[in-house]
């Protein structure tokens, strides 16, 4: 078995769902003997004896020595063919019940496929595409006999007499079989198999309407006729010219690795833009296959594409699909197998630019002949011309005198054009998207707005669009923090039971108190921020970005960003930040430059995490009232614009605009919105629980050693004479490091009472909630800092906020008792 | 570039609600060599604009927010503050 790999340009998800009725019977090979059975039981009894894996939905097992019988669909001769997988998953929608003419009968899931004979030759469709009239192949008289010698030469066409829908709500079954991809039922009927996706299954187009996020590499593996193909999730891409982190990850991975082929999802509504990122990789020389997705929601829009045409202006093999519906996904993976084994079947079309530049390119063609770099001549080429930086830099280690060379012939291209050189070739390129967009599709001009359409309207609107976003964010809180405060307090139960235990294993003395304070306290930290909070608030988060909606909150922001050198999108992470600073700080690569991914990160550590919003709610708005908590999350919003605008002053550079994409609406993808927030929660566990763990073990070994009283006396001076507070609120502080909120919940158990009006006075209260704000970035968030800007720009903030946060106690201590 | 196609030149933030123009040029911030600006000029060509192209605007922010544009089939959302460096030449008036 050859292993080939392919790049998928986006990733997937969305269960094929292609299964048959547990009733079906099936004639199997086991130990050399054929038998019938029961589809349910074969399954069932595989699960029972091998390692089950589950991909997406669906439960999967590979069996001992199964074969069932198959029909080669070129000879049109049955084969005795491996089972190599088991299938299962539970299906919610009705299944379709078949009726053949000559009685035959067969439930199978709506996305099942089935062989269908067209002309000459078979095609493959969907049951819920079956019609009437279609006819099945089948094998006509069967005999446990004949199976043994698989002489079956008499295959006959049985036409389809009745189609209805069944209810069903229970688990389906399917086989993978290999080589003929399908499998002869005990009546019969020969029915496609399933295929195995893991991650190609939706080649869902975006993930998110956002731009390059995934800036980790997912991979994941799918088998189909004899192949393991690694499927390689890249980021999206614009364009393939080095523009942020992703772009260039995508375009070192394509040159590089050299996968295969190369899989470039493209999403018909807006072809030309897509095009133009084609071309780009066409440059690259890969074998390359287009996937032409969201052709539904193209036809909605009024645009027909043909793909036929399209396929011949480009020279590339495109295969329309709905890949959400898993449709078309079967065709694609056919298609990567040919192109694997055969190269492509239709030959490139090269993208030419206008005389003047190619005779250029031509002359720095010649110059690099024989240059060690993995892009193909023609590419760096043009890439020297457009002067794409990273390009020129490797050009220049191993060539200095090509760069000055390529960059004069640019200056020629600008003197005749009056445009830079770059410019041309991009006019130039996306003139040739156009032309190839406008010959293949045609535009039905829409009866009238869209539902989507008229959504957008409406929330982009200049007045009804700041109440609707206002209104979603406020539901969205509290929505979150109703459900998070119940399920972290069942949760921190939950675990805290589990204390005796500890204790008796390890004893109460040193070890069990080091254990059990130090690190399952730290886990519990955790644990009891992440699920509670974290999940529920990345599950809306995506949720609304999958829907197209934080586009539109990004660009009705854009202004306010502005104010603190920041444009729309930074207003992403800064959201983030409300539920926990550490996706938050890592979101902020979305931001373009280097500076204003610092300066969106330094202003989401001002954010008041779920863990701070514990703080402002449980210690002022409870005993002070909520009033006072707004005006604590007021003021916070006034200190992110005061310091992000002295952030913005300060730093060198000069802010960038928004510039950003906002897709039409569409109905959020469940699996989409799921793994984007496992992407995050995974991030956040990889950073924060090491440093969670460690720090809380470094904590209670303070504590253990009698050190606590000690460092609360150095901290007097602060704590107590500058900030007004009591002593032991020094200890409380480093706790809070760890986690925000422990240090509220330490200082009740340092005090001894959770009753903090009988200990604390109001203005003590604002100044230690306060402090706790904006005192530290969390050592998670500091980690997280670390591992984007480094450390030296990671230690600045941390100590401008402490220096910052102590200054500003000091005053709210001497300036509330005027107010309050 | 003759002085008669320059004088017809505004930039895209003078286009009404609904008003098309094509671009005729897009101003470089002479300061900035090809450095940060640059690569943002960069991806304003990548995401459709070129001279030649035909934009049409469908609304704009309130309190000079960004303006929302049709380019080549797509919406985009452009900030202010590049808007007024793309110089376009108005259709109709």
């Amino acid at each position: 078995m050859s292993e080939k790999k392919l790049v998928i340009a986006l990733a997937g998800n969305a269960n094929v769902g292609k299964s048959l009725s547990g009733e079906t019977n099936v004639f199997v090979n086991h130990n050399g003997k054929w038998t019938m059975n029961q589809l349910k039981k074969l399954v069932e009894d595989v699960f029972n004896s091998q390692p089950v894996t589950r991909i997406d939905e669906t439960d999967c097992a590979t069996p001992q020595d199964l074969s069932v019988v198959s029909l080669n669909l070129k000879t049109l001769r049955t084969e005795k063919s491996k089972v190599t997988h088991v299938l299962r998953h539970r299906e919610r929608r009705n299944l379709i019940q078949l009726k053949t003419s000559s009685g035959r009968t067969l439930i199978a899931t709506q996305d099942h496929n089935f062989i269908v004979a067209k002309g000459e030759t078979t095609k493959i469709v969907d049951a819920k595409s079956l019609i009437l009239g279609d006819q099945l192949p089948v094998v006509e008289k069967l005999s446990l006999e004949k199976l043994e010698m698989l002489a079956f030469s008499d295959i006959a066409w049985d036409k389809i007499i009745e189609i209805n829908e069944v209810n069903c709500g229970d688990f389906v079954y399917d086989l993978v079989v290999q080589g003929n991809e399908n499998f002869m039922l005990a009546n019969g009927i020969f029915v496609h198999n399933s295929v195995i996706f893991n991650y190609l299954t939706g080649l869902h187009q975006h993930i998110g309407n956002w731009p390059g996020k995934t800036v980790e590499r997912a991979e994941g593996t799918l088998h189909f006729k004899g192949y393991t193909i690694d499927v390689i999730d890249l980021p999206g891409i614009y364009s393939l010219s080095t523009y942020s982190i992703e772009e260039s990850v995508s375009r070192k991975y394509i040159a590089v690795e050299k996968p295969d082929v190369v899989v470039n999802v493209l999403d018909a509504t807006v072809l030309e833009r897509n095009l133009f990122f084609t071309l780009q990789l066409m440059e690259l020389g890969t074998p390359m296959i287009i996937a032409l997705n969201q052709m539904d929601l193209a036809k909605k829009k009024g645009i027909e594409i043909d793909a036929d045409k399209l396929e011949r202006l480009l020279g590339v093999p495109v295969v329309p699909m709905v890949a959400i519906k898993g449709i078309g996904i079967f065709e694609l993976l056919e298609k990567i197998i040919e192109v694997a084994e055969k190269g492509s079947m239709v030959s490139r079309v090269e993208v030419r630019y206008g005389e003047e530049v190619e005779a250029r390119v031509a002359r720095v063609i010649k110059m690099i002949e024989g240059i060690q770099l993995p892009y193909p001549p023609r590419y760096i080429a043009i890439k020297l011309m457009e002067e794409d930086e990273e390009i020129t830099k490797e050009v220049e280690k191993i060539d200095p005198k090509i760069v000055p060379f390529a960059k004069e012939l640019a200056g020629e291209i600008e003197n005749l054009h009056g445009h830079s050189c770059p410019t041309i070739i991009t006019s130039e390129r996306y003139e040739v998207a156009g032309r190839i967009a406008r010959e293949a599709q045609q535009l039905v001009s829409p009866k009238k707005p869209t539902f989507e359409e008229r959504l957008h309207t409406i929330t982009t609107h200049r007045i009804l669009g700041y109440p609707i976003m206002a209104l979603s964010m406020l539901l969205m809180f509290y929505s979150i923090f109703t459900f998070g405060d119940y399920a972290s307090e069942l949760l921190s139960n939950l675990l805290y039971a589990l204390e005796p235990i500890f204790l008796t294993l390890f004893g109460t003395e040193f070890l069990g108190k080091l254990i059990w304070g130090g690190v399952m306290e730290g886990v519990i930290a955790g644990v009891t921020i992440a699920l509670p909070y974290i999940f529920p608030f990345y599950v809306i988060l995506y949720f609304l970005e999958d829907l197209g909606y934080l586009s539109r909150v990004a660009f009705l922001m854009d202004n306010v960003m502005h104010k603190i050198g920041l444009h729309g999108k930074a207003f992403i992470p800064i959201m983030l930040g409300y539920g926990c600073n550490v996706p938050a700080c890592l979101g902020c690569r979305i931001m373009e430059t280097e500076r204003e991914r610092l300066l969106a990160a330094f202003v989401t550590t001002l954010v008041p995490c779920a863990a701070r919003t514990v703080i402002i709610l449980g210690l002022v708005g409870k005993f002070m009232g909520i009033q006072w908590a707004l005006a604590i999350y007021a003021f916070d919003l006034l200190i992110i614009l005061l310091l992000g605008r002295l952030a913005f002053k300060t730093l060198p550079g000069e802010p960038t605009s928004l510039i950003m994409e906002m897709n039409d609406f569409k109905m959020p993808h469940v699996k989409t919105v799921l793994k984007q927030t496992w992407f995050r929660l995974a991030e956040f566990i990889k950073i924060a629980f090491p440093l969670i763990i460690v720090g809380s073990l470094t904590i209670k070994l303070i504590e253990l050693l009698g050190l606590l009283e000690p460092i609360a006396a150095l901290l007097s001076p602060i704590t107590v004479s500058w900030l007004g507070l009591p002593a032991i609120t020094g200890i409380t502080l480093i706790f809070g490091v760890m986690r925000k909120e422990l240090s509220l919940i330490m200082l009740a158990t340092l005090l001894k009472t959770a009753d903090f009006a009988l200990v604390l006075t109001q203005v003590q209260m604002i100044v230690f909630t306060l402090v706790t704000t904006f005192y530290i970035p969390c050592i998670a968030t500091i980690g997280a800092l670390v591992k984007e800007f480094g450390w030296k720009k990671a230690l600045s903030i941390t100590i401008f906020e402490i220096v910052f946060a102590i200054g500003l106690g000091g005053i709210a201590l001497r300036l509330l008792p005027i107010i309050v | 570039m003759d002085q008669s196609a320059k004088r017809r030149e505004v930039p895209l933030t003078a286009l009404r609600n609904g008003q098309c123009g094509v671009v005729t040029s897009i101003k470089h911030g002479h300061d900035m060599g090809h450095g940060r600006g640059w690569g943002f000029e960069k991806r304003l060509m990548d995401m459709g604009i070129t001279p030649g192209t035909r934009i049409m605007v469908v609304k704009s922010a309130p309190f000079r927010g960004p303006l929302e544009i049709i380019v080549r089939g797509s919406r985009l959302a452009l900030g202010r503050g590049m808007a007024e460096r793309i110089f376009i030449e108005a259709e109709g008036q």
